[in-house]
C-alpha cells in the first residue's frame, strides 16, 4: 500500500469501514482506551478532551468514554436529521465510535508521563516545564486531537453524504454543543 | 469511449450519423445521446455493477471493498449528475 493510501485511509477510514463493523472496532478500541487510561490515569473528560488526574477509577474512566461517545452520537444524529436527506444512524454510531480511536495514543502515552503535582502547580504553574514527560504529552496531544476531530469531520461527511459550506458550519456547531454537553453532564453526574 | 463534449468549445455533442456495417446505409439526422452515455466511464461501470448486483449497495460495497455509505455517496452523486442531463 503507498504512502498516499495509507495517509487517506488515516484520515478516513469511513470510506473503507462504516455501520456495525466500525461500530464493533471503534468500541473494542474505545474499552482497551478506557482500560489503558484507568492505569495511566488520563481522562477523557469530554468529547474533544483529555486530563491527566489522580486516582482515576475504571467506573469513571468508562462513565467519562460512555458519555462523550452518547453525546457525539447523538447530536451528530440530530445534526444529520437536519442537513442531510438519508442517512443510516448505525453509520453515525460506528463512524464517530471508530473516530474517538486516537484518543488511544494518549492514554499509552499518560502511562509514561509524570503528572506534576497539583499543589505545586498552583503555587508556581511554570513548575510544569520541569516535566519533559508531561511537556511531550501536552504537545502529543495537539496532533492527535486534530486528528481526532478530522476523523469526526469526515465520519459526518461519510455518513451523511453533505459537503462544502454546510457541512463545516454543521460540524463545528454540532461538536462544540456535543461537548458542552458532555462537560456538563460529567460535571453534573461525577 | 464515445466522445460526448466538443473539443472545441465543450458544448454537448450530437450524434449526426449512423451506419450499418452489413449493407453500408446511413442513417442521418441530429439524435441526442443517451443520458447514460454523457456519464463517465467510471460511473457508467458503477451502474453496470450496480444492476449486475441486483441493485444491492450492500453487494457492491462488498465487491468494491468500500463501506455501505461510500457506495451510496457515489449513487447520490451520480443520480445529481443524471438529474441535471436530463434537466
Amino acid at each position: 500500500m503507498k504512502s498516499k493510501d495509507i495517509f487517506s485511509l488515516m484520515v478516513n477510514p469511513f470510506s473503507r469501514i462504516a455501520g456495525w463493523q466500525a461500530f464493533g472496532l471503534g468500541l473494542a478500541i474505545v474499552i482497551v482506551t478506557g482500560f489503558i487510561g484507568t492505569f495511566s490515569n488520563v481522562a477523557f473528560d469530554g468529547v474533544i478532551d483529555m486530563h491527566l488526574t489522580q486516582n482515576l477509577t475504571f467506573v469513571h474512566s468508562f462513565k467519562f468514554l460512555a458519555i462523550d461517545i452518547v453525546c457525539l452520537v447523538l447530536v451528530m444524529t440530530i445534526t444529520g436529521f437536519i442537513i442531510s436527506k438519508g442517512f443510516r444512524i448505525i453509520d453515525i454510531l460506528g463512524t464517530m465510535t471508530l473516530a474517538k480511536a486516537p484518543y488511544l495514543i494518549l492514554a499509552i502515552a499518560g502511562y509514561f508521563t509524570v503528572s506534576p503535582d497539583i499543589k505545586e502547580v498552583m503555587k508556581n504553574p511554570f513548575i510544569v516545564f520541569q516535566s519533559v514527560s508531561f511537556i511531550i504529552l501536552t504537545l502529543l496531544s495537539i496532533p492527535v486531537t486534530i486528528w481526532g476531530i478530522t476523523l469526526f469531520h469526515n465520519a459526518l461527511k461519510t455518513s451523511c453524504d453533505v459537503k462544502g459550506g454546510k457541512l463545516v458550519i454543521a460540524f463545528i456547531v454540532a461538536l462544540l454543543v456535543s461537548e458542552i454537553i458532555s462537560k456538563t453532564l460529567i460535571y453534573k453526574l461525577m | 469511449m464515445l466522445p460526448t463534449y466538443c473539443p472545441s468549445c465543450q458544448s454537448q455533442l450530437k450524434v449526426k450519423c449512423l451506419k450499418c456495417e452489413s449493407c453500408q446505409t446511413e442513417v442521418s439526422g441530429l439524435y441526442d445521446l443517451p443520458t447514460l452515455a454523457l456519464l463517465s466511464s467510471e460511473n457508467q461501470q458503477f451502474i453496470l455493477r450496480f444492476v449486475i448486483n441486483s441493485g444491492s449497495l450492500k453487494e457492491m460495497a462488498s465487491e468494491l471493498k468500500l463501506s455501505y455509505p461510500t457506495v451510496r455517496n457515489m449513487l447520490n452523486e451520480i443520480i445529481n449528475k443524471i438529474k441535471v442531463y436530463e434537466k
